[in-house]
């Protein structure tokens, strides 16, 4: 079974009063475990794609399934439900609640979750401890470095034990010895937990990190490459 | 259960996010509580001197009388019950307070001057606690007993009568076959009451005096009956009604005094008004403070959103958060209530507008009266329109896309 | 338009919601201040018309003392010849003698003690709205006549009706023993129970014969053609009296001080509740301009780097904070006057408010008139407060260092 299948899914935007492509009949299918790039230049679809596999957003028409779920008609509880059980979310900034402390933001999700407080926390010191962040559990956001936050959001992103990972441009704020440590952690997480990564990225760097690598341009796949891990 | 912790976790760390804004929205809240308390205190407490004097004027809080005697106080309106087996009845009853009265409009005169006033024919004794003067304060003495011979009468009745105690005064009434009934009094003693009003208006006989003087037998006009608390005369009521028969009508004290009665319904409602009126003056900045915390935290609303939670989550995160500032508001507001009236309850003095206040009805001192069903009034009135208040910034902050909320760029 | 005016309003607009909560906060305010105070102002002075036109007057002419005590024998000597050249040497009709006792009086069935005046039945129809009240008989007439005209509930209480007798027994002026035997020609409803149940007239020349008065009374009532004027016309009166008699010249607060002393507590209470709103509404100020002006700290770092002087974007602030007063102000003064139009035509009635109204002489609905003050007070003193809470925002910004205020995001 898939991890992500979608079906011949559309999206248009108005953007001021031009209408914008940005899924145009589009079809993907990710295996499970499987480490998947999105690139395409700014306004090419990624995004678009991501959210609409993460169930932020409704495809115009298509189906989308996760696993042996269609998603895309499903109601806003369903979709947080799901989100909260199968999908773990990295994105590009803002990745972590102001208020809450890096082992609480680990612990959102599966506090939201109902997991108890004794599995949490036991959890939430290995994950930090895995992403290399062991002795920063109390800071605030705001206390972290870029690098160390997004380390933070893919810790909580795997939290809950996800099936599928979704990064939209993890990188993009990182500069390039902190990027490469993250796509490292990236490729392990994969490996170890068996989890599907899909990112979206313009960053080479990232690109050629991937074993499979998808091309877009204008809402369509243009490439599909499968290549040897660097 | 776990969620409303992490919601509580939420709400009380954002609420400090921004604490000038939090700060400002507590004193704003603090002090529109306070105002309510301190204010419903005041006019309650004015509220209650008013009734408390005028049943005491009365006095009594259930009143028997005459069918006619109410639209005509004369003598002729007798109760036709003789007065001695009405008060062996209302003697065997109980009842914390009774005395039965001759009350009846009455000229007095002295060498110089005439009043028109009202002669209580009184057993001094019955009316110890029931009337407003006081037997300790008295010039010269307060009547004996109901055979007692003099008359008791205002200070200020006095001195516009040019007369003092030990002088002699005159007053005239009519009898039943209207007759003028007219006799000689030696003035006992002088009472003085906290409006001027009932100094010039009262004139105390002994009962038995008076029922001689006006031919009245072993009668009466009315009998009246006191329970502990005048805003609960039912009890009082009921048990008067049963020892009654129908010859005569029983009232309770706010229908022989609408004035009063009203009074009381209409600061009842006023303290309701009021306290509304302050929470929407308050709810604009409530719903501010809310818009602006909801506004400002757009991305991690949506990314709240996007990692899982429920819309419903995100309304309730919002609700909490109002109604923590809410209470800790209300807490301030309360106890600066409380501390601010603790030292008023000797009473105030606004003696300045004395003849003002007579008008109301109302003595020159006035005492604060907390209760506390006004203090629970305007909590639980604060809460739940707070509630509703801040529904509207809450179910917009639930109605985010997470989406839109993540990838909007400044 | 001025450019520091423009970028004002358009700064106030950044965030048009958070403009309109603070300004909707004073327009609630601002209604209600306006309702109220227009109700209240409208009030008081019906309180004042309704409580003095039927016995005390604007002013009263009286011997020394007898304001307190109302004595019998504190007299005004002659006091038909001293309302008479009063009435000349002023050149007014609003000018009436009275004299005034206390008596029982006694029908076939019933007697009562009660206050009886004495009055110049011509001139009192023009100081006293009694004699426009009469509803069954007529009024006095002649100064001589044995005739009298009661009050409703006394003439209910005494049993008798346009015709019957009544006999009145007092004392003379000397204490000597006073009575007459007087007709029944005019009943009055005045709706103030005290005046209905305790009150009769009776021609002045009657008066001074049953009393014993030899010409002297107890007051002359003069009045002016409206209240306003009443403290003119009391200098003016003042000067006109003899010297060598002893008489003294009383306004109506000093005649009837509960009225004035009583709008004087209604209107603190209200000035208190008035105050606690207007404080409401600038902690909102507070707030809303706190929060622009720190949201805007980066923004203000550049204009202060670029040479502008903190204090010019203090008076900018204050300039925000005026015109959202203002908004606040005018269109609250406006839905205000609407409110209070639409309630001149329809009244005003508080549920219960009857047995409220008889206490204080006034009708049990009550149309509130828009004028210049209740529409102006209420507003203004929002907008005051409002500009005072605007001040520690824009004062805030004294403080500010150009580097740090670019840094912050």
């Amino acid at each position: 079974m898939a991890a992500v299948r979608c079906i011949d899914i559309c999206k248009t935007y108005l953007q001021g009063d031009q209408e914008i492509k940005a899924l145009d009949h589009l079809s993907i299918e990710i295996e499970a475990g499987g480490f998947v790039c999105l690139s395409s230049p700014s306004g090419g679809g990624k995004t678009t794609l991501l959210n609409a596999i993460g169930g932020l957003d409704k495809p115009d028409s298509g189906e989308v399934w996760i696993e042996d779920q269609r998603i895309d008609t499903m109601s806003k509880g369903e979709l947080a439900d799901l989100r909260l059980r199968k999908i773990g979310f990295v994105f590009q900034a803002y990745n972590l609640i102001p208020v809450l402390t890096a082992r609480e933001n680990v612990e959102f999700v599966m506090q939201v979750q109902g997991l108890s407080p004794a599995m949490r926390r036991e959890r939430s010191t290995e994950l930090l401890n895995e992403v290399g962040l062991a002795g920063l559990e109390n800071r605030r956001p705001a206390q972290m470095s870029g690098g160390q936050q997004q380390r933070v959001a893919v810790a909580r992103a795997i939290a809950s034990r996800p099936t599928l990972v979704l990064a939209d441009e993890p990188t993009a704020n990182l500069d390039s010895k902190t990027s490469d440590g993250l796509m490292d952690l990236f490729e392990e997480l994969n490996t170890h937990h068996k989890t599907t990564f899909v990112i979206a990225t313009h960053d080479q760097r990232v690109m050629a990190h991937v074993p499979r690598l998808v091309r877009m341009l204008d809402g369509r796949i243009v490439d599909d490459i499968e290549q040897n891990a660097a | 259960m776990n969620t409303l912790r992490v919601l509580l976790m939420l709400a009380w760390r954002n609420l400090w996010r921004n604490h000038r804004r939090t700060f400002i929205m507590l004193a704003a809240i603090s002090v529109g509580v306070w105002a309510m308390i301190f204010m419903t205190a005041l006019t309650q407490g004015m509220v209650n001197e008013m009734v408390k004097d005028g049943v005491s004027a009365l006095p009594g809080h259930v009143q028997v009388h005459h069918p006619n005697y109410r639209d005509d106080p004369n003598i002729n309106n007798l109760i036709p019950m003789a007065d001695t087996e009405l008060s062996a009845k209302f003697a065997a009853a109980g009842f914390e307070q009774w005395a039965s009265r001759i009350k009846v409009p009455a000229v007095i005169t002295s060498e110089r001057e005439s009043r028109g006033v009202t002669l209580l024919g009184i057993d001094p004794n019955r009316e110890r606690d029931l009337t407003f003067v006081d037997y300790e304060d008295i010039d010269g003495r307060f009547l004996e007993d109901e055979a007692d011979k003099g008359v008791v009468i205002g200070r200020k009745l006095a001195e516009t009568l040019d007369t003092d105690v030990g002088k002699r005064i005159v007053i005239m009434s009519q009898d039943p076959k209207n007759d003028i009934a007219d006799r000689g009094f030696r003035v006992v003693g002088l009472f003085g009451a906290n409006m001027q009003s009932l100094e010039e208006t009262y004139v105390f006989a002994g009962k038995q005096t008076i029922q001689k003087l006006l031919s009245v037998g072993d009668h009466v006009t009315e009998l009246v009956a006191m329970g502990d608390d005048y805003r609960n005369v039912e009890p009082v009521y009921e048990k008067v009604v049963k020892l009654v028969d129908d010859s005569v009508v029983v009232n309770r004290w706010f229908e022989l005094d609408s004035y009063l009665g009203t009074m009381l319904r209409v600061m009842d409602g006023f303290v309701l008004i009021w306290v509304v009126v302050i929470f929407l003056a308050l709810s604009f900045g409530l719903v501010n403070t809310l818009v602006m915390a909801v506004f400002e935290r757009v991305r991690e609303i949506g990314l709240m959103l996007a990692l899982g939670m429920k819309p419903s989550s995100i309304l309730g995160q919002i609700i909490i958060e109002s109604m923590l500032l809410l209470v800790i508001g209300l807490a301030i507001g309360n106890v600066l209530a409380v501390a601010s009236i603790a030292p008023l309850n000797s009473g105030i003095d606004i003696s300045i507008v004395a003849e003002g206040m007579e008008m109301m009805g109302s003595a020159s001192v006035l005492y604060p009266q907390l209760r506390m069903e006004d203090v629970i009034l305007a909590n639980v009135v604060v809460l739940i329109l707070g509630f509703f208040a801040s529904l509207s910034p809450a179910w917009r902050a639930s109605r985010f896309q997470p989406i839109e909320a993540i990838t909007r760029v400044d | 338009m001025n450019i520091i005016l423009r970028l004002a309003w358009r700064n106030i607009w950044r965030q048009p919601r958070r403009t309109w909560l603070t300004a909707g906060a004073m327009v609630f305010s601002n209604v209600l201040l306006v309702f109220m105070m227009s109700f209240q102002f409208g009030m008081y002075s019906l309180m004042i018309d309704n409580s003095l036109q039927a016995l005390t007057g604007h002013m009263q002419v009286q011997a020394p003392g007898y304001v307190d005590d109302q004595r019998m024998r504190q007299t005004v000597a002659d006091v038909g010849d001293l309302s008479r050249s009063l009435r000349e040497q002023l050149a007014s009709d609003t000018i009436a003698a009275r004299a005034q006792a206390f008596v029982l009086a006694s029908s076939d069935e019933r007697s009562y003690g009660i206050a009886i005046i004495g009055v110049e039945p011509h001139f009192e129809q023009k100081v006293s709205n009694i004699s426009g009240l009469v509803s069954k008989g007529r009024f006095l007439s002649e100064n001589d006549a044995a005739e009298i005209v009661v009050g409703a509930v006394l003439a209910r209480n005494l049993r008798v009706n346009i015709g019957d007798e009544l006999t009145i027994l007092g004392s003379g002026v000397d204490g000597s023993f006073a009575a007459a035997v007087v007709t029944v020609i005019g009943i009055f409803d005045s709706g103030v129970p005290d005046l209905d149940r305790t009150l009769a007239e009776i021609p002045l020349g009657l008066f001074n014969d049953v009393f014993y008065m030899e010409g002297a009374g107890h007051h002359v009532v003069v009045n002016a053609p409206t209240v306003d004027f009443a403290p003119a016309l009391q200098a003016e009166l003042e000067a006109l009296l003899p010297e060598d008699a002893d008489l003294v010249v009383h306004d109506w607060d000093r005649l009837l001080p509960g009225l004035k002393q009583a709008i004087q507590a209604d209107l603190s209470s209200s000035f208190f509740m008035y105050g606690v709103l207007a404080i409401l509404v600038a902690f909102s100020v507070l707030n809303t301009q706190l929060m622009s002006v720190l949201e805007r700290t980066h923004e203000f770092g550049i204009v202060m780097a670029l040479g502008l002087k903190p204090g010019r974007l203090g008076r900018l602030v204050m300039l925000e904070t005026v015109m959202i007063g203002l908004l606040g102000a005018v269109i609250g003064a406006l839905l205000g006057s609407i409110l209070t139009w639409y309630f001149s035509f329809s009244g005003f009635q508080i549920p219960g408010m009857e047995e409220m109204a008889i206490q204080f002489n006034l009708p049990a609905r009550l149309y509130p008139q828009v004028t210049a003050l209740s529409l102006l007070l209420g507003p203004g003193i929002v907008f005051v407060f409002s500009l005072l809470a605007a001040v520690y925002p824009a004062l805030r910004l004294r403080w500010l260092q150009p580097v740090d205020a670019m840094r912050a995001a």
